[in-house]
């Protein structure tokens, strides 16, 4: 058994070209062995290329691909110690859910009854006991992903690859499976590495994510520091919404940075919450809409306080979003408050004071 | 559902005039009389027993045969060679390759049985049933090409990459799964080209050298009147074996369809 804190999956310098296009950028990343690892990126970022260099199912242009210490170059797809869950499930449908459970068993030498069993307790792990006879094309999508689950933990991989397995589902179902997945993984302790393009999904079930754009991953953190503390405009911009202000540095004495932003005047911003390194394009500042609350009669500000005109207001029930302009700057800022009896849900135009703290800034340089 | 009538007449007639030639096969097989006409005669079974005495009959029956099956099964196994390439596998000249492949469906058979004639003749190659099913492998396996790429791109490529992920090799994987889903078309493909094979009349005729084969010693039966009925027979035993074929190939369909889980679009039937 390998301990909590080794490496399962090493990538080196992996690059990938079809052709011309250059489609895996120099990708550098250590997945650690049993945890919960997403690959998070929109479409065509490269993240289910990536996840196949893994399973085998696609070559490396150059670099190095190692799993559990192991170079994988030369190793084919069928004798790595991985298994996938494919996107369309990929369930044999002209199988059984039981043949289809036990297919990667066909070269296993035990006998007969003890793969039965082994079919068996794989159905039960996922909940589908007793549905080991029926004709895989007849079952339902939350099914037969759960016999995909099934016929690849059954052969016991040190990696199982997810490729956006639930974006098939329906939203009751996804998020059903999600927790589910989360249940699954803690109890069979094995390496998950999970591709989407849901931020949600990824921020939910992961114990750490790489988000990836155009070849390369931008960001490789745990989901609290990648929600908080974004390594940039476009990681920020990519998971959950933020507000970005143009900001002046005033000075930089490396202990903290003096800011001075449109409508919420100067500001000193300790060095974590400084991503990117100086550059010629200015800074921005950036809130997240929870970070800004409105300040009913009575309220006091925590820390800081604005004030501004509400422009739009969106109600869904839970929550409510305003559009608000402070005074002194140029473009609302999004906020969202959660609906809580006696909270009033303000109308557009009205004027509206803004608590908010500088802690909760990030700033992009 | 349409409420205009002469839609129906017209539905109607037309059907008449595809099917009745056909139903006069079976009346005029087992009428007692050596002229194809009516009033009928009686009933008789002479035809038939003629038909079996026959021994040139026979003998093209066989060949027939052998040149159905072998061209089908031929036509068949390049097709799954084609088909899969042409739905897996990116190379130059790829359109051009599946062009020149597809290209005897549409050229008339009269060339392609000239041009294959100077050749073999040229090459010193002897006319025989072996030549003939080289003409009809060239003829067939568009078709064969056209059926089984339709198979081959239904199947999600996921489910080979599934089988290889847990530990098939590429031989055992398309074993195991590819060539169970694709198995209706290949039958299709078999029964198709049988039948294309079977009928063939132009390629036969110039390629067969002194070999007969069933459609052209039909053709040569219509010369003597007195031989006329017991082609009849032929006919309408040909029209049953046909019709048998038909059913099992529908059968597979349809079975292969309801044990995938797929949606019937269409068939023979």
């Amino acid at each position: 058994m390998t301990t909590e804190k080794s490496n399962m999956i090493e990538f080196r310098d992996v690059h990938k070209y079809y052709g011309d296009y250059h489609a895996l950028r120099g990708i550098n990343a250590t997945i650690r062995a049993g945890e919960f690892f997403s690959l998070l990126g929109p479409s065509g970022c490269g993240k289910t290329t990536l996840l196949r260099t893994i399973a085998g199912f696609e070559d490396i242009s150059s670099g190095a691909v190692m799993i559990d210490g192991k170079n994988m170059a030369n190793v084919p797809a069928n004798v790595r110690p991985t298994n996938m869950v494919f996107q369309s499930y990929a369930i044999f449908p002209h199988l059984t859910v039981e043949e289809n459970v036990g297919f990667g068993l066909r070269r296993d030498p035990r006998s007969k009854e003890e793969k039965a069993m082994a079919v068996a307790e794989a159905l039960e792990m996922v909940g589908l006991k007793g549905y080991g006879k029926r004709a895989a094309h007849a079952l339902s999508g939350g099914q037969r992903q759960r016999v995909a689950l099934a016929r690849a933990l059954i052969l016991k991989p040190k990696v199982l690859l997810l490729d956006e397995p639930l974006s098939a589902l329906d939203k009751k179902m996804r998020e059903q499976m999600q927790v589910e997945l989360i249940k699954l993984q803690r109890q069979v302790g094995i390496t998950f590495i999970l591709v989407t393009h849901d931020q949600e999904e990824a921020l939910v079930m992961s114990d750490r994510i790489a988000v990836m754009f155009e070849g390369q991953i931008a960001q490789l953190a745990d989901p609290e520091t990648l929600y908080r503390r974004p390594a940039s405009r476009k990681v920020a911009d990519f998971i959950g919404t933020m507000n970005f202000l143009p900001a002046q540095i005033l000075s930089d004495s490396g202990a903290t940075v003096e800011v001075e932003a449109a409508g919420f005047g100067r500001m000193s911003l300790s060095p974590d919450q400084v991503m990117g390194s100086p550059s010629a394009e200015g800074a921005t500042i950036g809130l997240r809409p929870e970070t800004l609350t409105i300040l009913f009669e009575g309220q006091a500000a925590t820390d800081r306080e604005v004030l501004g005109t509400v422009e739009e207001v969106v109600y869904y029930g839970d929550m409510t979003y305003y559009d608000v302009k402070l005074d002194g700057a140029s473009s609302p800022m999004r906020l969202s408050m959660r609906n809580v009896p006696g909270r009033p849900v303000l109308d557009r135009g009205a004027k509206a004071r803004l608590g908010w703290s500088p802690g909760a800034v990030v700033l992009f340089r | 559902m349409s409420k205009n009538p002469s839609l129906k007449i017209y539905a109607i007639a037309y059907l008449i005039f595809l099917y009745a030639p056909i139903a006069l096969l079976p009346v005029f097989a087992f009428n007692d009389s050596r002229v194809i006409a009516f009033p009928l005669a009686g009933f008789t079974t002479n035809w038939f027993a003629e038909m079996w005495a026959d021994n040139q009959l026979f003998k093209a029956f066989r060949n027939s045969l052998t040149i159905a099956t072998t061209s089908a099964v031929i036509a068949t196994a390049l097709g799954i060679f084609a088909a899969r390439a042409s739905t897996r596998y990116k190379f130059p000249g790829k359109g051009g390759v599946l062009g020149l492949i597809m290209l005897p469906m549409v050229l008339p058979e009269m060339i392609i049985s000239m041009s294959l004639l100077v050749v073999l003749i040229a090459v010193g190659v002897p006319l025989s049933i072996f030549t003939i099913i080289l003409g009809h492998v060239l003829i067939c396996t568009p078709f064969a090409v056209a059926i089984l790429t339709s198979a081959f791109q239904s199947l999600d490529r996921s489910l080979e990459e599934a089988a290889y992920d847990l530990g098939e090799s590429p031989a055992s994987t398309f074993r195991l799964i590819i060539l169970p889903l694709v198995m209706p078309g290949i039958i299709s493909s078999l029964l198709i080209c049988f039948t294309i094979s079977l009928d063939e009349f132009i390629i036969a005729y110039f390629l067969g050298g002194n070999q007969s084969v069933l459609s052209v010693y039909i053709f040569g039966q219509f010369r003597f009147p007195a031989k006329v009925p017991a082609v009849m027979a032929l006919g309408f035993v040909l029209v049953c074996i046909s019709v048998c074929l038909l059913t099992i190939a529908e059968y597979f369909r349809r079975r292969g369809i309801a044990k995938t889980g797929g949606k019937d679009t269409g068939g023979f039937l």
